[in-house]
Formats: structure tokens, C-alpha cells, sequence
């Protein structure tokens, strides 16, 4: 778009002094609109952006990326699993091969029961140690370690007591078949971040978990964790590996488990970045209004102006660079609004997220560069069509008219 | 040699259902380096007649020539027309109140196609002819009436027009401002050869104009 000398010279004018040219009464309203829904528009991308980092990120730090299932059986003898770790070891992408065993469990005390899934690992594993919070993160037989939700549930601390119950009848006594039961010690308390885990995961070693399921010298499966960077080649790996290891072994992929959690939180966030926009599109309407008793203001100067012989194009292209500059300052003074509303949300404590039914239980703010590109750009968009909207009445607009009022 | 000539102008406004005739088929010629002046009564139609003249508005009926060349303001370049062989100068000076003074002299100039730096230096050496050197960067609101009017003459004369439209320049303006602009107008007319046609109800003024119409019932007729 070339300019002519007259645009150049008025937009060289608003921007060499802006709080002369730009920032007068009429506008105010409409700069405070456009800052306030972009502000939120950006502040709600903010935190949701911030929600599903944190989230995949506590998601990818406490779970098996990968994890390898025999075919045949319940169970992978733990021999086998010994043989099968040293040859996933040897995988670049993998940092550690974890033999573990799983299972569905119910927590009882005092009379309250919540659904657990019990975790065992070998004794002298340690990967979730990082997150114990109190007592040891050392297994031991006879010994749990909990999580920090399952503990504040049945207010139990490190040294106190838990019944374990494994629901199948799988114990065969004079009486007839009954679940396992046995209560255990409370060695540690975890605490991952990610709520459903601290709620429901119990651990225990090897020896632990065999005499209440009796697993005997097996395990459930291995899981296997990457290197960050091959976090998200999951589906690449899974293949290499299944073609390595045969029919005889199933391997799943965290993003199997997980793809329709992180589908959902995306659409939430586009679903939430189209409603906000709606805000900024409520905001346009603010300036359609704004310009066009801008244009009323100004229609002794749009009158001279052509009196003097400047076309409709060039005044209307000057009237649009001086309200586009304003609305485009708006826009940028309203992310970096969201950002500070966004951190003010963090900060508070008043609201705290329900741990429940989002997963996490505090609220995290991420900045991403693209949110605000889109953000900007969408905005943009929106507040420059409205702008355009009324200045074509300036095509409109009769000279002799505007004199003729004065 | 004629500057400008209408012929036949005629112009009616409907008010209510009432037809109102304005200019009823009026001629007029204004030579080169003329001042005209056009005298009537309030809301004869004198400012319409000004406006049609400079292209501002269009007439019913009619036809104006510039140099022999026929006009009109509905034409894609009236507005060309406007900028550089037209310069006009209003009861209410209608300067730019965001523009300075020399920035407002030189928007004709950049409408033009001339560079800022030359419109500018334009406008501080037209300025100058007014005694307003001391006053170049100062807003409208910062000037006097008197002042004001200088400005928009200088505006009205940055591009070298071949005629300067003049809607009772002095009307908004005590007595020595008046004499001050009408003093400046004749100036400019005698001096430099501008051409001018000045609207005024002021007969005192008018009275001091070589030539002078009167507008009656829709038609001009030559007071001298």
C-alpha cells in the first residue's frame, strides 16, 4: 500500500505524539473496551495454555510412556522381565524399564472405603522417591507409600495404618473363598501434582504386592520412560518395539491412554479463545460507535480537507491509520493486561482449582509467543473490519452540507 | 481575459413541500486579477452562489467555465481543481485545530503532490507575507480571530490559485480585524494579481470593492 505525502504526514503525526493526536475523550471508551476483552481473551488463553502444559508435564513425569504387557498371560515371569529391561535399556530414547506390578485395590478405614490401584515396584527402585513428601520413600515389606490426597481423605500420616483389599476371591480358607485383605504401615506420603494419582496410587515392593495378589516371581508389565524429546514420537517407538519384541508382548503408548484428555483441553481452549473473542467482537461494536461520532467530530475537518482538494480515499485512509493506531496500542496494552491478570489469578488464594474434576489443584499461567500471535492478529482483524464499517459514510458525506450546519 | 464565468446558474432547495429558488438562471464573469464582490440579503443565496462557483456544490441548471474550460463539481477531477487553481477562505476559517498554523497553510501543498519539507518551507514564506512568523507553530486555539483568518488566507494562497472564493471573510470579525483582512485581500489583489470573489453582507466593505453585484432574487446585478 503506497501512501500519499498527506497520510504520511498526519500518521507521521500521530505517532511522534500520540497523547496529543490519540488519546482523546472519545476514544477512551473504546480503547478501554478493546483493552478489557483482549486483556481477558489473553488472560483465559493464558491460563489454559498454562493448565495443559502443567498437566502434560505432570502427566509425562509420573506415568510410563510406554509400557509392554505379555500377550498370553495376566503375568510376565520376573526373569523374563529382567531379560526384556536389559534389551529396552539399550534403546537410546529410553531412560529407565521398569518391572511392575498392578492392580485395582480398595483402601479401607475406619469404616471408609475409596477404589486404589496398587503399584509395586522393586525394592530398589526409585523413580517416585522424588516425590515423597513425608516419612521414607525406601520400600519395605509390609510397608505403603501413599498419596498425599488418600492421606488428607482418611486423615492418615506417615506410621499409621491401611487395609489393603484385593476384591477377587482368590484365597481359599475352611470357609470358603474370600478377597485378600491384610493391613499395612504407612512408610511415606507422595505427592505428584496430579490429583486422580495422589488419590488412588499405592505403593509397595515386589514381596508386598505378591503376598496380596499372589502375583508370586511375576510381574504386570514394564514401563518403560523417554527422553523428554521423544516424549511426543510415541506412536514411532511403540512400533520399533513391537516389531522387536514379537507377538507375544502388547506395547501401549501413554497417548493412547491419555489422547482424548489432551483432545478435550485443547478444544476447551479454542472453545474458550472463540467465546472471549466474542468480547472483542462486543468491543468493535464500541468502536463502530467510537469512529462514528469520531467522524461527526471531524466533519468540519473532513469538509476543509476536501474543500482543499484531499479525495475521500486519502481522508479515510487518514481517519483509519489514526483510529487503527489506537485500536492496535489497545490490543497490545490489553495482552500485556492479560498477562498481569493472569499472574494476579496464580497469585491469589482465593480460588484454587477442585484437584476432582481438573486434575490439578493450582492454577499455572503459560505465555506462549503463538497464543499471542493469534490473539493479536485476531484481534486485529476484529477491531480494524469495525473501524471500516462507519468511514465509509465519509464517501457519503456532502461538503456544502457540512458547512451549511456550521 | 475571463477567469471565471457561470452562466445561467440556477439552484432551488425544497423546503417542506415549498419549492424555493435560489439562483434563478444568474450569469456572472469575473476577469483576471479582479476583486468581485457579491452583496444581498441574508439568505438571498450568496453563499450558495459561492459555492457552486468553487465546486462545492452542484447547480440545477447552468454551466461554469475556468479559463474557457467548462467546470462542474460532480466531475472525477473538481477536486483537483479545487486544489490548484481554487483557494477559499471562510467566515468560520475552518483551520485544522490539531495542525499549526504552518501545517495547516501547507496541507493544499501536500494535497498537491509537493514534499512535506518544500510544503512547509511554502507555508513559512506565505506566512511571512502576513506578518505571521512569530505565530507558525502555533495551534488555532492559540491565535486571534484576526489571526485565524490570516492563516486561512495564507492556505487559500499556498498553491498559486487562479481564483480565491471568499465567504465573508470579515463576518466573524471585529471592526480592526476586519479592515485588517479586507486590507490584506485588496493587497493580494492589487500586488500580486489574485483574483477574487468575496461574499459579504458588509456594505462598507463591499462599497470599497471596484466591482459589485448584488444578488436579487436569485439573479447578480452590477451595483457599479
Amino acid at each position: 500500500m503506497r501512501f500519499t505525502i498527506l497520510e504520511k504526514f498526519y500518521i507521521s503525526k500521530y505517532l511522534r505524539d500520540p497523547r496529543r493526536y490519540l488519546l482523546r475523550f472519545n476514544y477512551v471508551f473504546m480503547i478501554l473496551g478493546i483493552v478489557i476483552s483482549v486483556g481477558i481473551l489473553s488472560a483465559g488463553l493464558n491460563l489454559f495454555e498454562g493448565y495443559q502444559r502443567t498437566l502434560k508435564s505432570l502427566l509425562l513425569d509420573s506415568i510410563a510412556h510406554v509400557s509392554i504387557f505379555s500377550s498370553n498371560s495376566e503375568y510376565i515371569p520376573i526373569s523374563e522381565a529382567n531379560r526384556l529391561k536389559t534389551v529396552l535399556q539399550a534403546h537410546k530414547e529410553v531412560t529407565a524399564a521398569v518391572p511392575v506390578i498392578t492392580s485395582s485395590v480398595m483402601a479401607q478405614k475406619a469404616g471408609a472405603v475409596r477404589g486404589c490401584f496398587l503399584k509395586a515396584y522393586d525394592k530398589n527402585e526409585s523413580t517416585f522417591s522424588k516425590y515423597v513428601v513425608s516419612g521414607s520413600p525406601k520400600l519395605e515389606t509390609d510397608n505403603i507409600i501413599i498419596g498425599y490426597h488418600l492421606a488428607k481423605e482418611f486423615n492418615l500420616v506417615v506410621n499409621d495404618t491401611l487395609s489393603i483389599i484385593f476384591p477377587q476371591m482368590n484365597r481359599i480358607t475352611a470357609l470358603g473363598l474370600y478377597p485378600s485383605e491384610r493391613q499395612y504401615s504407612i512408610s511415606g506420603i507422595y505427592k505428584s501434582g496430579y490429583y486422580e494419582y495422589d488419590r488412588s496410587i499405592v505403593i509397595c515392593d515386589f514381596e508386598t504386592a505378591g503376598n496380596l495378589l499372589l502375583t508370586e516371581d511375576r510381574v504386570s508389565k514394564i514401563e518403560i520412560s523417554l527422553l523428554p524429546q521423544f516424549t511426543n514420537q510415541t506412536e514411532k517407538i511403540q512400533s520399533t518395539l513391537e516389531s522387536e519384541l514379537g507377538d507375544d508382548y502388547i506395547v501401549t503408548a501413554w497417548t493412547e491412554n491419555n489422547a482424548g484428555l489432551f483432545r478435550l483441553i485443547t478444544l476447551e481452549k479454542w472453545l474458550i479463545f472463540i467465546v472471549f473473542s466474542f468480547l472483542v467482537l462486543i468491543a468493535g461494536l464500541n468502536v463502530v460507535s467510537a469512529v462514528s461520532t469520531s467522524i461527526v467530530d471531524m466533519s468540519s475537518e473532513i469538509a476543509i480537507l476536501r474543500t482543499v482538494g484531499a479525495g475521500t480515499v486519502t481522508i479515510t485512509r487518514i481517519i483509519y491509520s489514526r483510529i487503527a493506531v489506537i485500536g492496535l496500542f489497545a490490543v497490545l496494552i490489553g495482552q500485556i493486561l492479560g498477562a498481569g491478570l493472569s499472574y494476579l489469578a496464580i497469585k491469589q488464594s482465593i480460588y484454587t482449582l477442585k484437584g476432582d474434576v481438573y486434575f490439578i489443584d493450582k492454577l499455572t499461567i503459560f505465555i506462549s509467543p503463538t497464543n499471542q500471535i493469534v490473539i493479536f492478529f485476531v484481534a486485529a482483524v476484529i477491531i480494524l473490519l469495525c473501524i471500516r464499517i462507519p468511514l465509509r459514510n465519509i464517501r457519503n458525506m456532502q461538503i456544502i452540507d457540512v458547512f451549511r450546519r456550521n | 481575459m475571463i477567469c471565471l464565468a457561470g452562466h445561467q446558474l440556477a439552484k432551488n432547495f425544497l423546503d417542506s413541500d415549498q419549492v424555493i429558488h435560489v439562483l434563478s438562471g444568474t450569469d456572472i464573469i469575473v476577469n483576471q486579477s479582479e476583486l468581485v464582490c457579491i452583496t444581498g440579503q441574508s439568505g438571498c443565496g450568496k453563499s450558495t452562489l459561492l459555492h457552486i462557483l468553487g465546486l462545492l456544490d452542484a447547480p440545477d441548471s447552468g454551466t461554469i467555465e475556468l479559463f474557457g474550460k467548462e467546470i462542474n463539481s460532480n466531475s472525477p477531477d473538481a477536486a483537483h481543481i479545487r486544489n490548484r487553481d481554487m483557494g477559499f477562505v471562510f467566515q468560520f476559517h475552518y483551520l485544522i485545530e490539531d495542525l499549526n498554523a504552518q501545517e495547516n497553510v501547507a496541507i493544499p501543498a501536500m494535497i498537491a503532490g509537493e514534499s512535506r519539507q518544500k510544503s512547509m518551507n511554502r507555508a513559512t514564506e506565505i506566512l511571512h507575507l502576513f506578518d505571521m512568523d512569530h505565530r507558525i507553530g502555533h495551534y488555532p486555539n492559540q491565535l486571534s480571530g484576526g489571526e485565524q483568518q490570516r492563516v486561512s488566507l495564507a492556505r487559500a494562497l499556498i498553491n498559486n490559485p487562479k481564483i480565491v472564493f471568499a465567504d465573508e471573510p470579515t463576518g466573524n470579525l471585529d471592526p480592526q480585524h476586519s479592515l485588517e483582512v479586507w486590507q490584506n485581500i485588496q493587497k493580494l489583489n492589487q500586488d500580486f494579481g489574485y483574483t477574487f470573489v468575496i461574499v459579504t453582507h458588509d456594505s462598507e466593505l463591499a462599497n470599497s470593492s471596484p466591482i459589485r453585484y448584488e444578488l436579487k432574487n436569485g439573479i447578480l446585478v452590477r451595483n457599479n
